[in-house]
């Protein structure tokens, strides 16, 4: 076990070590490729063999990291149900995007720093998955953080995606101080900072303080996985290439403020307030994330709006206690979510780099090898009934129906809301670029559609498989019982199912809805009307439509309460107060020195012989003083 | 113990090289070689000390010289080697020997002296790390300041005179008041105890009037806290870093600074412990002060230098933090610091230098793109500057961790500010690289990427940063003796 | 044959008044003030000697002999100057240095 879990970290940190400092010159570029996907697939094996092996949890200790007195983080692996399943879910979908990457980045000069960032990445997705302990999980983060901000502005020539990965870093980074001061808060309540000893002793701490550190963490989620309000970054963040927004933005990082809150749900659980704050947060989320992907004309920002929406119903589950609806949720959106990016990925490679939809249209038929996953993956985002995507979303709503009670009713209310919205933005999304005529834009008339490259469409395949059929893995309780549901049940968990009546009941509220979305955007949007709707939609936005165009404007609001006057305080204290006050007195001070001796030099004469009689006729009078005070 | 005086030779070894290099002025090639042949068989001496020190750590010291001197007025000449003087020792050889490396090219005028200047300060420096003696301690203290005085004044650019003169000032007004306390110690010892000393051993316990003891600490801190340099007395340290050479801002930031977080470790806190507690909150206060402020300012900062200059007081805050806080955990954390900010800052200084030495400008303006142009440069740079920004897994982190977990239990509001000053230096150091290796250049600048003497030089601090950063616990387990012995604290 | 120390005081304080004499009133050459500040220190150097005597301790007695060393390279120092500004202003008259004044 100890092997295979050294395994699934080392290969990727191997890879990406190996290609940043052999690759270019020393490794010819097929060599670079196939490296960089084999350690993943290799990972991806281990993580198997591991899944295989796997009997009870094991924590395994593979060297000191931090130790010092009291205090001791080493580098400890944990292997838990929630570990190994995103592990596996990690690693197979980052295999799946590296293969994809090869394709994608074919062209690319910099594959090298590419593929190096992207291998890093992954290892450090998957320390932060299995630490053991708290500092050890925030290396990870940071590292995530890291790769993620330097794969960003991957193409840094533009100010503009530089600028992106500038931002995500810094709005995750401040997220992060919560993390940082839970860490330290916790080592000192309770003198540990393993999170499985955390988890049991949590009923020591009194309920102020663990609704304190669960609002800490819940900082740090709010950062890491892009929610109200430190969800700004995730929509800029799609300037990096495409397999980056897809492994990094829509399935792994992203989720792991999810991840961090279901891994110390134990802990901070007890605490109805932080309990209610995760939920409230995820809700808010969720329908702020679905409104703005309505009107977006990006394709990627559709889905990064998407994405946001997603883990605010993960985030929703979490707050409903429903720790398995939640990993269920997060590990089917991670394989539907991942499949939309990729297919993006593609019909942005075949428009020869245009992401405007609204350029796009009837490419079901130029490229179907890319519309069917794609519809596959629709499908999945849009809740329709027996997809992947349509169970664990009930999961999560069912969950918070079962809570009960004004605020949880409420809740459930939204999600429906924007379970509506949901499978109108995306079949809306779908219905435009694959559906209607081929427009007559530039790219289409003078060049042809570009082919894709066979290593691009093929996996998108299995992912839309695991998507469509990812139900399977945890069926509701009337349809025989949920794998997940036993496989992460946590000793003395207690998840109550609801009444299979009720579960069915509310089925099929969820795919009336979803069916009702699809509809709407149908008739929006199919047939004869896409053309008159397209036009009006094309006239620059307003009211309400540039409101949610622009995310709320809360990038502007940020900038008006937060960037500038950061910066400019910032020259204000250097050039005022540091250079202006606290230096300028002490030169000032100086100078008045200065200007002393000058005055006291010019009266004097200058003559050597005066000064000596003065000094001669000085001490002559001390020295008398001297006698008359001693005699 | 060793059969040979190896402090004396570890004390001296430099002053003797430096001499030796008063012959060599006119012959530049032999003189520099000569002292970088000095300054690696320091190195080498200072490293030897690491695996001699045996394997059990006294709690005291492993390696120790004592004999008479000036006898009639008490003064000895008192050295010892702990965990603590072992890490800055070494710290020390490395730095200097980088810092002769990196000005191997760029100086062109009075070769010789200015090696031999490096070499006199490399001995001022070993002195006030491994001096037990008040008077020896004050001696070196001033012996470091005076080469660094001509370092700045001779070669430095733009303002240098004025900025050598402020660095001057600023220390000098600082370490005569300390002057001042020092022999109030002694006096007062000598009353109490009938015997003058001005040993460490003999003078730690004194008892003091709390008012007496105030004003000797208060003396002490104030030299210190000039060298930290703390709030509001830092400004003389962004113009002398701004207009040093490259090997004086190493030397500067890389050791300098350390020595007043030294002094507060080594005399300050032990000498007056009862002062020290009544001042602890203003020393925190002042320190989470310097984090932020430094911090915010350095964002604004349009010279590369003065930024690094700014994140330096940032990052010296929090040693101050760690030391006010007193506890195993952020004392140990604090040295480890030292030692961090100095292997980092001074690749961040050399990197600087080394854009300065191609392009004559440290303009932030002026650059843009550089990845294109020399992408090795660009990739130590980020990693520096992440390094120093407190990204996990680089050493600066542990550092800083470990004083902030140390910290959290006595001072929670100072902590958490300290947490928002993590975030700050992320701040401006993105926009640091954005602006200088992202983005399309700004000016043509004919660039060359690194050299083999600079790649050597960064890959060896690289590889120091990821070892610190990685597996830091020998470091740690050194420390931990001594810092048990300070804290009052079974190890 | 003991003196007793209030008589080398007594001589002291006279060669030292002497030599304050000369540094005063000598002023137009140089060379007479370095005089009169060498018998200044002989008469220090006496006292030292002097006490060293008295108290029969050591120290005054290696002091004197620092001073000697002292005097020695002062001087030689001081006449190099004193050649140095000659042949600048070709004068050895001390009120005629005031550079210094600015």
């Amino acid at each position: 076990m100890k092997t295979y879990l050294e395994l699934i970290i080392l290969l990727p940190l191997l890879g990406g070590i190996v290609n940043a400092l052999l690759g270019g010159r020393l490794l010819p570029r097929r060599a670079s490729e196939f490296l960089a996907c084999a350690v993943i697939w290799g990972s991806f094996a281990a993580t198997v063999a591991a899944a295989l092996a796997y009997k009870a949890q094991t924590s395994v200790e593979i060297a000191t990291w931090l130790s010092d007195f009291d205090f001791k983080a080493p580098l400890t692996l944990y292997l838990d149900p929630l570990s190994l399943s995103l592990c596996l879910m990690i690693t197979f979908v980052c295999a799946l995007i590296h293969t994809y990457a090869v394709g994608y980045m074919k062209e690319d000069p910099s594959y090298v720093r590419f593929f190096a960032l992207l291998n890093l990445f992954v290892a450090a997705m998957l320390l932060l998955v299995l630490a053991e302990n708290l500092p050890l999980l925030y290396l990870g983060w940071e590292g995530v953080g890291f790769c993620s901000y330097a794969l960003i502005g991957f193409w840094y020539t533009d100010p503009k995606n530089a600028t992106a990965g500038r931002k995500a870093f810094i709005v995750t980074r401040i997220g992060d101080t919560g993390l940082g001061i839970a860490v330290v808060w916790l080592f000192e309540l309770l003198g540990t900072e393993s999170i499985p000893h955390l988890n049991q002793m949590g009923h020591l701490l009194p309920t102020g303080i663990v609704t304190a550190l669960g609002l800490l963490l819940l900082l740090a989620a709010m950062g890491k996985s892009a929610q109200v309000p430190l969800m700004v970054w995730l929509p800029d963040a799609m300037a990096g290439p495409t397999p980056v927004s897809a492994q990094i933005h829509a399935a792994t990082m992203v989720t792991a403020g999810v991840y961090l809150l279901m891994r110390m749900f134990p802990l901070i659980g007890t605490s109805p307030t932080v309990v209610a704050a995760i939920a409230i947060t995820g809700a808010v989320t969720a329908f702020y994330g679905a409104s703005c992907a309505v009107v977006q004309r990006d394709l990627k920002r559709i889905l990064a709006y998407s994405t946001i929406s997603q883990i605010g119903y993960m985030m929703m589950g979490v707050g409903a206690g429903a720790i398995t609806a939640s990993t269920f949720h997060l590990l089917v959106h991670a394989f539907f979510k991942a499949l939309l990016f990729l297919g993006a990925g593609c019909v942005i490679t075949a428009m020869h780099h245009e992401q405007d939809i609204f350029r796009m249209g009837g490419l079901r038929r130029t490229l179907p090898g890319t519309f069917w996953p794609f519809l596959a993956g629709a499908l999945c985002l849009a809740g329709v009934p027996l997809t992947g995507g349509f169970f664990s979303k009930d999961g999560i709503l069912g969950a918070v129906w079962l809570k009960g009670g004004m605020l949880y009713g409420g809740l459930y209310v939204a999600g429906l809301i924007t379970a509506l919205i949901t499978a109108f933005y995306t079949f809306r999304m779908v219905l435009i670029v694959f559906g209607g005529e081929i427009p007559l834009n530039p790219p289409f008339i003078k060049g042809e559609v570009k082919t894709l490259p066979r290593i691009m469409e093929w996996p998108l395949i299995p992912l839309a498989l695991l998507g469509l059929f990812g139900g399977l893995l945890n069926l509701p309780e009337y349809l025989g019982n949920g794998f997940l549901h036993s496989f992460l049940a946590q000793p003395g968990g207690n998840e109550q199912a609801l009444p299979h009546t009720t579960e069915l009941l509310l089925q099929g509220v969820a795919a009336v809805v979803a069916v009702t979305g699809i509809v709407a955007a149908w008739l929006r949007y199919g047939g004869e009307r896409r053309v008159k709707s397209l036009a009006k939609e094309q006239q620059p936005a307003s009211g309400i439509a540039a409101f949610l165009l622009e995310g709320w404007r809360l990038d502007a609001l940020y900038d008006l309460l937060i960037v500038r006057p950061y910066t400019r305080l910032s020259s204000f204290l250097w050039q005022k107060l540091d250079e202006g006050v606290v230096d300028d007195s002490l030169d000032r001070t100086a100078a008045l020195f200065g200007r002393c001796g000058r005055w006291i030099g010019s009266r004097g004469q200058g003559r050597v012989s005066l000064s000596l009689l003065g000094m001669a006729v000085g001490a002559a009078l001390t020295l008398f003083w001297l006698a008359w005070v001693v005699l | 113990m060793i059969e040979i005086p190896f402090l004396t030779l570890l004390l001296f070894l430099p002053l003797a090289g430096a001499v030796l290099l008063l012959a060599m002025t006119t012959r530049e090639r032999l003189a520099k070689a000569t002292a970088l042949t000095i300054a690696l068989a320091e190195t080498v001496l200072a490293c030897s000390a690491w695996f001699s020190r045996g394997d059990t750590p006294s709690p005291g010291y492993f390696l120790f010289v004592d004999s008479p001197w000036i006898e009639t007025l008490g003064i000895r000449f008192t050295a010892g080697m702990d965990g603590i003087s072992l890490l800055l020792v070494i710290l020390t050889a490395i730095v200097t020997t980088i810092a002769m490396l990196v000005s191997w090219r760029s100086i062109t005028e009075r070769v010789a002296l200015h090696f031999l200047l490096i070499l006199a300060m490399e001995s001022g420096i070993m002195g006030v790390f491994l001096s037990l003696d008040l008077f020896l301690f004050y001696l070196f203290w001033e012996l470091m300041l005076i080469p660094m005085f001509f370092l700045i004044g001779i070669w430095g650019h733009d303002r240098n005179v004025y900025s050598a003169v402020k660095f001057f000032l600023y220390t000098m007004v600082g370490s005569l008041l300390m002057l001042l306390a020092i022999i109030g110690i002694y006096l007062i010892h000598g009353e109490q105890s009938g015997v003058y000393s001005f040993g460490l051993a003999a003078l730690t316990g004194t008892s003091f009037s709390p008012a007496t003891g105030f004003w000797l600490y208060g003396a002490f801190l104030l030299a210190f806290a000039v060298k930290f340099p703390l709030v509001p007395l830092h400004t003389w340290l962004p113009d002398a870093h701004t207009d040093a050479p490259t090997a004086g801002s190493v030397i500067l930031a890389g050791l300098l600074l350390k020595t007043g977080a030294y002094g507060l470790i080594r005399f300050g806190y032990p000498l007056f412990p009862d002062a020290a507690r009544t001042l602890t909150p203003l020393l925190i206060g002042v320190a989470v002060a310097g984090i932020l402020y430094a911090s915010w300012i350095a964002f604004a900062q349009k010279d590369m230098k003065r930024l690094v200059a700014y994140s330096s007081i940032g990052h010296m805050g929090f040693v101050a933090l760690g030391i006010g806080a007193w506890t195993p955990v952020a004392l140990s954390g604090a040295v480890l610091q030292m030692v961090n900010h100095g292997l980092t800052t001074t690749a961040l200084f050399a990197l600087v230098g080394m854009l300065d030495e191609r392009a004559h400008t440290r303009r932030i303006e002026d650059y843009g793109g550089l990845w294109n142009k020399i992408p090795l440069f660009s990739a130590f740079f980020v990693l520096f500057f992440m390094a120093s920004a407190g990204l996990p897994g680089l050493n600066n982190f542990v550092g800083e961790f470990l004083i902030l977990t140390g910290s959290f239990k006595g001072a929670h509001l100072a902590t958490v500010l300290a947490f928002i000053g993590v975030v700050l230096p992320l701040v401006y150091t993105v926009r640091l690289i954005q602006e200088v290796l992202f983005q399309e250049e700004r000016r043509p600048l004919l660039l060359a990427d690194v050299s083999p003497r600079e790649l050597s030089i960064l890959a060896f601090l690289a590889i120091a940063d990821l070892y610190i950063g990685m597996h830091p616990a020998p470091l740690l387990e050194i420390l931990k003796a001594p810092v048990a012995v300070l804290t009052g604290g079974a190890p | 044959m003991i003196v007793p120390l209030a008589h080398v005081l007594v001589l002291a304080a006279i060669l030292f008044g002497l030599g304050l004499v000369c540094t005063l009133v000598w002023r137009s050459n140089v060379i007479m003030l370095l005089i009169g500040i060498e018998i200044m220190l002989n008469a220090a150097m006496l006292v030292f000697v002097g006490g060293s005597n008295h108290w029969g301790a050591a120290d005054g007695q290696v002091f004197a002999l620092v001073i000697m060393a002292m005097t020695s390279a002062e001087v030689s120092l001081a006449l190099a100057l004193v050649v140095y500004l000659h042949r600048r202003k070709n004068t050895v008259d001390v009120d005629e240095f005031r550079e210094l004044r600015d």
